[in-house]
């Protein structure tokens, strides 16, 4: 086997056994891996009905057969569960260096079946495995966490582990490894948490065979020299990081502001955009494994009341904790963004949800009694504060940790929560830009924007410009961009990297490293089976056509002011040639022929 | 008329926003652009062309009149009144 390791780790935590098994050939050449393969498996072995903080749901760690190789930008894994906040399943998708690590000491994943019954933390060298106590490492933050444990097994080693939200069941808390690379949404640190499951540690000495090395190097190189040569990922991205877009979104009119409801334009969005941050706390940029691009962000805010260092702000988080806050101090937001690294939570729906909270506040939802404070849009020390106490479940954090939705509904407002399927949109108006909107509404794992970006081409203009405001053709980009998105995701490659290369030089390196005909069809239909596995696991599970739906607010309210003054979603128009682009009944529900087509069994 | 930089063209125009420069279509604002700040900015704004040749706009950049992409309006040729807004940015991305 090339690519792929070949085995996997089998980790029963209820009884504290470890196997090792083989991957099935067929199944790897039918679901690639990551996000594909650790899905089919968790749909394999698990009740799609069960509680996801029940021991029967799965915790799955899985690479790419790229990971870890000299792959452009090859440095990702997926974590996969059946999702806290959403109930649908969760692939989350982390960069930084523990994936390839997993493979280097001869794993291409991990399955964790059952509850500890004590605290405990995984430790994989090499070929030796072993459960360990956590209790000493129970309430720390991640940043503690890692360096203890790399003091107790390996200076070396690459930890992924929960921080006290996922401890404490925040039903969005993430997975941090390598100290700040997040699998970020849909709550899979929580299941962790859930299982007493702390960390894992890795260290691996062993490497990864490709079948063709001559064609793979020319492949990776040419690749390589495309995502240098481009203007985002060889300038924009390096020199800005994702907050770049801040300024973008705000002059197209597509900057949601203040929970949605004030969205047009953000007065001063520059103080809070990558410019700026470039300018005042940028330390220098950041890549994971074998990347050239380097997004990420070093800062540090070297005084005053948000004295911290770490790193971050993405766009989303700039954008949730910023505009949709109504917060323009760029320190401010920094440290809600550390918090949420170091105490480990998902960002944009925190950010998202103290903005909901916001605004139930100020129509008297929420009062001065529930929350402990005043909550005002636009006061950034209780926002900051509201972040740290979630992760605790202090007070108002309480409310909080459960998301918008549930803390919306239980103050008697649940439309105010800027969700699909009770997960919070990421920063893009789906009223100034219908395909988002639509991207938004279909996704199988509710409100996400990296897993059909129809930003790029109705703002971005990548790979072409399409009107941000039309419908037109919208279907057909929009299940382009999500198929090609899960076949990324599920090689162990960076989602950026799609900006400066194509499906073809994907292929080019997925056919050299495997030795199997990954044309570009053949990628694209992995893609498309993917999509209708994660599809078919929600209609189990109880999700219809009217689960495809945004927030009232973006079907009905105009926007008010800016360049898409006047404009709606127009859902109803898109959706049903989507589902027939899909290849789906007019429920959205995938034809027999169409499983059929995809091999779906 | 306002016009505003973004990104790396902050760092060759050395100022955020300037209302120095007019032009009745996009195209002459371009040109009043590209001779006041140099061959750095012409290669952002302009794809090469001969001097007799229509001029082109560049591949990477991206121009906002009042928010609206100029592909969605009369590209080069958009008519441009003096309270208009132009904003253009070096071709980005992020997410």
């Amino acid at each position: 086997m090339y690519g792929w390791v070949g085995q996997i780790l089998r980790v029963n935590l209820s009884d504290g056994t470890v196997k090792k098994e083989a991957l099935d050939p067929v199944e790897i050449q039918n679901y690639i891996g990551a996000r594909g393969l650790g899905t089919r498996l968790w749909t394999k072995e698990c009740d799609p009905k069960m509680d996801p903080l029940s021991e029967a749901n799965n915790l799955i760690f899985m690479t790419g057969p790229l990971t870890g190789t000299m792959a452009t930008n090859a440095g990702r894994y997926n974590v996969i569960c059946k999702a806290p906040l959403t109930g649908t399943m969760a692939a989350s998708n982390a960069g930084g260096y523990w994936g390839p690590e997993l493979k280097y000491a001869g794993y291409d994943g991990i399955v964790f079946e059952g509850q500890s019954e004590k605290q405990v933390y995984l430790w994989i060298n090499d070929g030796e495995v072993e459960l360990r106590c956590a209790e000493h490492l129970w309430g720390k933050d991640v940043n503690e966490t890692t360096d203890t444990l790399r003091e107790e097994t390996n200076i070396n080693a690459r930890v992924a582990c929960i921080g006290p939200a996922g401890e404490n069941l925040v039903k969005y808390a993430c997975i941090l490894n390598d100290y700040t690379r997040a699998a970020g949404r849909s709550g899979v640190g929580a299941v962790m948490g859930s299982k007493n499951l702390k960390a894992i540690v890795v260290r691996g000495t062993g490497g990864v065979k490709v079948a063709d090395s001559d064609a793979f190097m020319n492949a990776l190189i040419r690749a390589r020299k495309m995502v240098a040569d481009h203007p985002v990922t060889g300038q924009g991205l390096p020199a800005y990081g994702t907050q770049i877009l801040i300024n973008i979104l705000d002059q197209s009119g597509g900057l949601p502001v203040h929970n949605f409801r004030d969205s047009g334009t953000f007065p001063n969005a520059d103080a809070t955009s990558g410019e700026t941050l470039a300018k005042t706390y940028l330390v220098r940029n950041k890549g994971c494994m074998g990347c050239n691009i380097g997004c990420g962000r070093i800062v540090n805010v070297p005084d005053g009341p948000y004295k911290s260092f770490g790193e971050g702000p993405e766009y989303e988080a700039g954008w949730s904790f910023g505009a949709d806050c109504g917060i323009d101090d760029l320190a401010a937001i920094i440290k809600a963004n550390n918090y949420c690294n170091e105490l480990g939570m998902d960002p944009i729906t925190l950010g998202s949800t103290i903005a909901c909270a916001f605004e139930l506040y100020e129509i008297g939802a929420i009062t001065e009694k529930d929350a402990g404070c005043p909550m005002r849009f636009g006061d950034a020390a209780t926002m900051v504060e509201l972040a740290r106490k979630t992760a605790f479940r202090e007070g108002m954090g309480d409310d909080l940790a459960e998301g918008s939705y549930r803390m919306a509904s239980k103050y008697g407002h649940p439309e105010l929560s800027m969700t699909c399927k009770k997960q919070e949109m990421a920063a893009y108006d789906p009223r100034a830009l219908q395909g988002m909107g639509l991207s938004y509404a279909t996704n199988n794992r509710g409100g996400c924007h990296v897993r059909g970006y129809m930003t790029s081409p109705e703002i971005l203009g990548l790979p072409e410009k399409l009107d941000n405001l039309a419908t037109e053709g919208k279907a057909g980009w929009t299940k382009t961009f999500q198929d090609l998105t899960a076949a990324v995701d599920s090689a162990g490659i960076c989602l950026f990297l799609t900006f400066a290369i194509g499906a073809p030089e994907i292929s080019e390196q997925m056919i050299a490293a495997t030795g199997i005909d990954y044309t570009v069809e053949e990628l694209m239909k992995a893609g498309e089976r993917i999509w209708n596995m994660e599809r078919l696991f929600n209609i189990t599970n109880g999700f219809t056509k009217k689960d495809d739906s945004l927030p009232p607010r973006l079907l009905k309210d105009p926007i008010k002011i800016g360049p898409c003054k006047g404009s709606v979603n127009k859902l109803d128009v898109m959706l049903p040639e989507y589902y027939e682009l899909r290849g789906w009944d007019s429920e959205g529900r995938p034809t027999s022929e169409k499983l059929q087509e995809l091999d779906i069994q | 008329m306002k016009v505003k930089f973004f990104a790396l063209l902050r760092d060759i125009t050395g100022v955020k926003e300037t209302t120095d420069f007019t032009g009745t279509t996009l195209v002459e604002l371009l040109k009043e652009l590209s001779a006041h700040y140099g061959k750095e900015m012409t290669r952002w704004l302009f794809t090469p062309t001969a001097p007799n040749q229509e001029k082109q706009i560049g591949k990477d950049v991206i121009i906002l009149v009042n928010g609206r992409a100029i592909e969605h309006l009369a590209g080069l040729k958009t008519t441009l009144e003096e309270e208009d807004e132009v904003a253009i940015f070096p071709r980005l991305a992020g997410g």
